[in-house]
């Protein structure tokens, strides 16, 4: 009996050792080695890599990927939630908003990245449209830099905030809110007072989700930041391909995804409170 | 679904996946737009083999992926001061003379060059200079321009650090071939001073913006900008002052390739007058090859941008390769500058 | 404060899809400029005429095609196991897959297959995409798949294994019927993110192994490009096919 059932976790036993517990085994080999002359990887063993993370240079660019990823996330939050808010009180219509929402979300990720750099350049239909109104004379560079990473990161993630904010919202007692209301209190003392307290488990949990994947990003910061905006993600590829430093890169790669995985720990234990 | 559907649907993927053309191949990897639109259908046509062509945009995209040894790519077009470091990293199978009759036909500076004078690891294709692609109306004239502030946003370098660390050891008046790791670091003090103004480390694919406008002075090659300015009469590209670099880039065979044969057959092809200046005539280059610029019609062959007058080419310097220290050091530097 | 929300809602669903119709519209846009000037079918010409791009997408869907297969078996399977005796390392490990960012995924499969053809002697292609695709669609699969196995009546497998029958027959006879529109929903997905995949793909290909999304992100890096456009929106309407299709199958009846 036992046997059939580990047969059936066996193949997928084995692809994850194959695929990715392996490779993960490896770079972290490599994280403890050097680099060979030309690139590569050369049998030295050293701690170098992971030290030269704590350097000055290094150490900013973790910063700033933490900055951008948080930031991100406090305008998903912010514009998820009246948007959550408004879904949870759409009645029959419910279900369609929130397939509304998920839409773009399942469409092509580097689609999506792509149109906003046609909205964004000097001669793309932001600045089209202000220069036609007579608003600017100049294009504004509303591409390559710091905001359109934000927006493209925001607008990649903001329905991953939806969904939970959502379903926090579904969950509360409503008669809580009447209780407020029958108090007095108006419709935003409600809101801000009441809801918005209330669903502080629903904020964290949300938070983490959308905190993880920015903080990998990659194609965001690549394609709107023209490369000028380096994130963790983009500082892991270029030592993987232009730098040919595996070995450092070994080292920043698994950085991040210590991070990721700690937050990961932390986003279930919001989510085993939040049962309770 | 039976168990028989989901066979049938695993047969007929494994059957699709088998390749239905038969023609032996060759995997040849070039810089982007360094071909005539004929030269690799007609080299197709005439041996009956099919070429799997793809471009890239840098030496180092190349080369990261080609170091593994096990790329799958036959023929690739290093710069020159890369045949070295890739000798020393086994990746370079020898030219065989014999096969290239053609050889004869290159042009005089190329025949014995410093990088490989016995001409074993490769043969010289084009060649190109680094210089300044600009906006006609702003009189650009020196590397020092590209760090003027008024131009900031609307500047780009190269994504390459040999020719940004090149323009600024030139601007500093040192030699672009140092050996000097201060100079080095100097070099890229002057670069990470110059970063906050530019809008981005940009190769070819800036050309598109130079036709367009959104970039006015461009760090670029000599090739590169003679194609922008063939589509824009608002550009023109100087040869900087103070001084820039020169150098071929050279098609060689890589040792992991299993089809040299073929490799040598299109070597030789592209080293025929016919083909070489077909190639500059569809793609702008500057040909290495003396008989093919001999073909070249008056109006090419005299084009300041890629054949410049000889006070000019005077300013350049060909690159060298670099001792490992210096390489080491410059790749450290490159990351630290893309990453601040 | 109610017409508010509504206001605002409004905004932000213009937020969401006002990108993807923007670029849906200029795909039919005759000029190469966001300027109007006409309705065009020009740019999607181009795209069919385009052999690389042919090529591209050839790869992009069988490399979708074999992924989905194989992850989808491994993953319902996995799924099953999962519920008849959980295992935390396993779903420990999924869940860790899910989480762990893409590019490094990427470098570190690339990191594993160089290793592995020191002494294997092969070389990234086609086999190298599908196994890394293969890799990172399982832990959806098993998501959505275990999803449906948790609402479903366990007394059923029960009766089954009362009435004589072996644990496999169970499974293919009771269980898979059953959860067969959650499998299919998950495939469908599977298949999605496998064929919008750019970054563990670019950085696993080979020379043979080009791949739709690494066309239009090159095409992206230099720069507007109608053409770009076009296949863009022929990527969205598809992809967008496939999810509804999806998450019809997903609805418990």
């Amino acid at each position: 009996m036992d046997r059939l059932r580990r047969a059936f976790l066996a193949p997928g036993v084995v692809t994850l050792s194959l695929l990715f517990v392996a490779p993960l085994a490896i770079i972290l080999l490599y994280s403890f080695q050097s680099r060979g002359v030309y690139g590569g990887v050369a049998p030295e063993f050293t701690g170098d890599n992971y030290s030269r993370i704590a350097d000055g240079l290094y150490g900013a660019i973790f910063l700033r990927t933490f900055v951008l990823a948080g930031v991100a996330t406090v305008g998903c939050l912010l514009l998820g939630f009246p948007l959550a808010l408004f879904i949870s009180r759409a009645g029959k219509r419910r279900n369609l908003y929130l397939q509304l929402v998920m839409l773009p979300f399942w469409s092509s990720f580097l689609v999506r990245t792509y149109a906003w750099m046609v909205l964004l350049r000097d001669t793309g239909l932001i600045n089209t449209a202000l220069t036609g109104l007579g608003l600017i004379r100049e294009p504004l560079p509303l591409l390559y830099n710091d905001g359109a990473v934000f927006v493209g990161l925001v607008y990649g993630y903001l329905p991953f905030v939806v969904l939970p904010l959502y379903a926090t919202l579904e969950r509360l007692d409503k008669s809580l809110t009447e209780a407020a209301a029958d108090l007095g209190a108006s419709p935003w003392q409600t809101l801000i007072r009441v809801i918005v307290p209330l669903c502080a488990p629903g904020f964290r949990a949300a938070a983490v989700l959308v905190f993880i994947p920015c903080l990998g990003a990659y194609l965001t910061p690549d394609l709107l930041g023209g490369g000028k905006t380096v994130m963790a993600g983009n500082l892991i590829q270029n030592q993987f391909t232009t730098a040919r430093d595996w070995p450092f890169g070994s080292a920043v790669a698994l950085v991040l995804m210590l991070l990721s995985l700690v937050l990961l720990v932390v986003w279930m234990r919001t989510q085993s409170e939040d049962a309770l | 679904m039976t168990r028989r559907t989901w066979f049938l649907a695993g047969l007929s993927t494994a059957a699709a996946s088998c390749s239905r053309d038969l023609r032996p191949r060759l995997n040849v990897w070039n810089w982007s737009s360094y071909v005539g639109p004929e030269t690799i259908p007609n080299f197709e046509r005439e041996f009956g083999v099919r070429v799997r062509y793809a471009v890239y945009e840098s030496n180092e995209e190349m080369l990261a992926r080609v170091m593994g040894g096990n790329s799958g790519w036959d023929v690739v077009f290093p710069t020159s001061y890369l045949i070295e470091p890739m000798r020393e990293m086994g990746l370079l199978g020898q030219v065989d003379h014999s096969r290239l009759t053609n050889l004869g036909h290159l042009d005089v500076p190329f025949r014995r060059p410093a990088w490989d004078p016995e001409l074993t690891w490769g043969v010289p294709y084009m060649w190109n200079a680094t210089g300044i692609c600009y906006a006609k109306s702003l009189g650009v004239t020196a590397w020092a321009d590209l760090w003027r502030a008024d131009l900031k946003g609307r500047m780009t370098m190269l994504d390459d650090p040999v020719d940004v660390f090149g323009a600024c050891l030139r601007k500093l008046g040192k030699s672009l071939n140092t050996r000097d790791a201060a100079d080095l670091r100097a070099a890229q003090g002057a670069a990470v001073a110059q970063k906050p103004l530019l809008r981005a480390y940009i190769n070819a694919e800036v050309r598109d913006q130079l036709i367009a406008g959104d970039v006015v002075a461009a760090q670029l090659w000599s090739t590169t900008a003679q194609q922008a300015l063939d589509e824009s009469d608002k550009l023109a590209f100087c040869y900087p002052a103070e001084g820039f670099a020169l150098y071929p880039d050279v098609a060689v065979i890589l040792r992991e390739s299993v089809r040299r044969d073929l490799a040598h057959e299109f070597l030789n092809y592209l080293l025929r007058p016919e083909v070489a200046a077909g190639v500059v005539k569809g793609a702008r280059t500057a040909t290495a090859n003396g008989s093919a610029r001999a073909l070249l019609p008056e109006a090419i062959r005299n084009l300041p941008t890629l054949y410049p007058s000889a006070e000019v080419l005077a300013r350049g310097e060909w690159a060298a390769s670099s001792s490992p220290e210096i390489q080491r050091l410059r790749d450290r530097l490159w990351t630290e500058v893309k990453s601040a | 404060m109610s017409r508010l929300l509504g206001l605002y809602a409004a905004a932000a669903f213009a937020f969401l899809h006002l990108p993807l119709l923007v670029l849906a519209v200029f795909s039919f846009n005759e000029s190469r400029f966001t300027v109007w000037t006409g309705f065009s079918l020009k740019w999607f010409d181009a795209a069919f005429r385009d052999a690389q791009l042919a090529e591209a997408t050839w790869n992009s869907l069988l490399i979708a095609f074999a992924a989905t297969l194989a992850s989808t078996i491994i993953g319902t399977l996995c799924a099953y196991g999962l519920w008849k005796r959980s295992s935390r390392a396993v779903s420990g490990t999924l869940y860790l897959s899910l989480v762990t960012p893409e590019i490094v995924m990427g470098v570190s499969l690339l990191a594993f297959f160089q290793w592995l053809f020191r002494y294997v002697g092969m070389h990234l292609g086609m086999h190298t995409v599908i196994a890394a695709h293969t890799m990172f669609c399982i832990a959806y699969v098993v998501i959505v798949v275990s999803a449906r196995l948790r609402s479903m009546d366990a007394s059923l497998e029960e009766a089954a294994l009362d009435l004589g029958a072996t644990e496999w027959t169970t499974f293919r006879r009771v269980t898979l019927p059953l959860i067969f529109p959650a499998v299919a929903a998950a495939g469908l997905l599977a298949f999605t993110i496998s064929f919008d995949d750019y970054v563990i793909t670019s950085m696993v290909a080979g020379v043979d192994s080009e791949t739709l999304p690494m066309v239009v992100y090159a095409l992206a890096r230099r720069g507007a490009n109608p053409v770009v456009n076009a296949i863009s929106t022929l990527i969205v309407v598809g992809l967008g096919v496939l999810i509804a299709v999806s998450s019809k199958l997903q609805e418990t009846r």
